[in-house]
């Protein structure tokens, strides 16, 4: 076990050292800052980044973003999914509602968004347009998935109720639940980012990477790209030992 | 003394499953019904367990029995381990003092004492059978219905459960109901063994196992007789 994974992680490394490799070789090729800055510029525009007085602010207004579209959406998610899971008629109501703002492309909910509200707010919205379908459809399906035949057995042993629900309806939402913030939360962090650069909230990491942009400073654009990959990253491992916490029983 | 079942009744739509049925349960025994598939069984069993509502018929002796029962299937929660899952049953009945006294006797009496904190997914199928088993015994019924339960586990397994059962029912002889289509467990099992036929279902035969429980042995060649006659009994 432990040795399989420190064979990964050697893996990991030489594949995190070829992308770098390559990346060099071409920015030598391409011999344009502009087009592909090299990696050691593109060092130096992460230094200068994280080391500007409005790093903190820039980053923490776009985790703040990022939370608040994932806390409206679990919770409207949830009670959706709660509903839509009991009632079939409810699920035939919401379902084309869900549907249409699944295929919807991304691109047209900020469009929208920029015509109706105000900057602050459209990376939110977005997101959440973007994620809450995907939690509530998750929820829903979780409460199809409860296993009658354990309610079966726990009403034939006479458990009351309220541990019926609390300790095999809750449990077995919860693990398509986490699945669905799962999913959700890398598609987040892009909706969120991808809204900002054309919302151009005051301080977030899109406004940061479009302005770059305008300015030509191609290596600082590749530096915040590196930025919110990290952070996407490192949400994704929170949500990870979470998980494991929740399903030691897999 | 004894649990009766009379002229029973029971249909679904069309499909008459029981007509006039009677049936007797001696206490402190085990009953087996012995029958093909889709004999109505399964619907005896929750029938007898309160789980299905007969459309007529009187059952004597069972009120206020209280029922444990064994599924088809373990039913073990998966994310609970193969102590919580016995645990569950039991949390409104005892205090947690005697809850830790009864599960540890009867892990021990099913041989899975040293796998008390293992959650479900990482135990064998006879393994799972075996908790079942042990949850069914742990809850104070007086009254044991078992569906089938050794369905599925192959031959070695299917002796190891069997024999952890009769190991935990010696201990206090509760009157237990066993349903199953396989002779060879009736036979190794059975105190009492009723014959069903197909629907609407009848008792074809009714047969009481001489053989004493300490000498009998799974698949013994004594009970060729026997099972040849159900054999006929059942195929026909």
């Amino acid at each position: 076990m432990k040795g399989s994974t420190i064979r990964n992680s050697i893996l990991t490394f030489i594949s995190f050292l070829l992308i770098v490799v390559l990346w060099k070789i071409a920015s030598i090729m391409v011999g344009s800052e502009i087009i592909i800055p090299s990696p050691e510029s593109t060092i130096y525009g992460l230094v200068s980044i994280v080391s500007s007085e409005n790093f903190l602010q820039i980053i923490l207004e776009t985790i703040i973003r990022v939370l608040e579209a994932f806390l409206v959406s679990c919770i409207a998610g949830i009670v959706v999914g709660l509903i839509t899971g009991f009632s079939k008629t409810i699920n035939a109501l919401f379902k084309p509602f869900l549907v249409v703002m699944m295929s919807t492309p991304v691109i047209s909910f900020i469009l929208l968004a920029l015509i109706w509200f105000k900057t602050e707010q459209i990376p939110v919205f977005v997101a959440f347009l973007v994620i809450f379908p995907i939690i509530s459809v998750n929820v829903s399906e979780g409460i199809k998935n409860i296993d009658f035949k354990l309610v079966q057995m726990a009403k034939a042993y006479r458990v009351k109720g309220i541990r019926i629900l609390t300790e095999i309806y809750l449990p077995s939402i919860t693990s398509y639940l986490v699945a669905g913030i799962s999913t959700a939360v890398g598609i987040g962090w892009k909706v969120v980012v991808t809204a900002e650069v054309l919302s151009q909230p005051r301080y977030a990491v899109g406004t940061s990477m479009e302005t770059a942009k305008a300015y030509l400073e191609t290596s600082t654009v590749f530096a915040w790209t590196i930025i919110a990959i990290l952070l996407s990253f490192l949400f994704e491992k929170l949500i990870r030992l979470v998980e494991a916490r929740i399903f030691k029983w897999r | 003394m004894s649990l009766t079942i009379q002229n029973l009744s029971k249909s679904f739509g069309n499909l008459t499953v029981f007509k006039d049925f009677n049936l007797e349960i001696p206490e402190g025994q085990i009953t087996c019904i012995l029958g093909p598939s889709g004999c109505g069984k399964t619907t005896l069993l929750n029938v007898i367990g309160g789980l299905e509502t007969p459309d007529s018929g009187k059952l004597e002796g069972f009120e206020n029995k209280v029922i444990s029962h064994v599924f088809q299937e373990p039913r073990l929660i998966r994310w609970k381990t193969v102590w919580d899952n016995i645990d569950f049953v039991i949390k409104d009945t005892y205090p947690r003092e005697q809850r830790n006294v009864l599960i540890t006797k009867y892990l021990e009496m099913v041989g899975l004492k040293d796998f008390k904190d293992y959650y479900p997914d990482k135990l064998s199928g006879g393994m799972l059978q075996r908790t079942a088993i042990a949850r069914a015994f742990v809850y104070p019924a007086d009254l044991l219905i078992m569906d089938e339960p050794f369905k599925g586990l192959d031959l070695k397994l299917k002796i190891s459960v069997m024999e952890a059962f009769v190991k935990i029912w010696q201990a206090d002889k509760r009157t237990v109901v066993f349903v199953t289509h396989d002779i060879d467990e009736t036979l190794f099992l059975g105190d009492e063994i009723y014959v069903l036929s197909s629907l609407p279902a009848q008792i074809r035969k009714k047969y009481s196992n001489q053989v004493s429980r300490e000498d009998r042995k799974f698949r013994d060649s004594r009970n060729f007789e026997a099972e040849g006659k159900f054999f006929e009994l059942i195929t026909n």
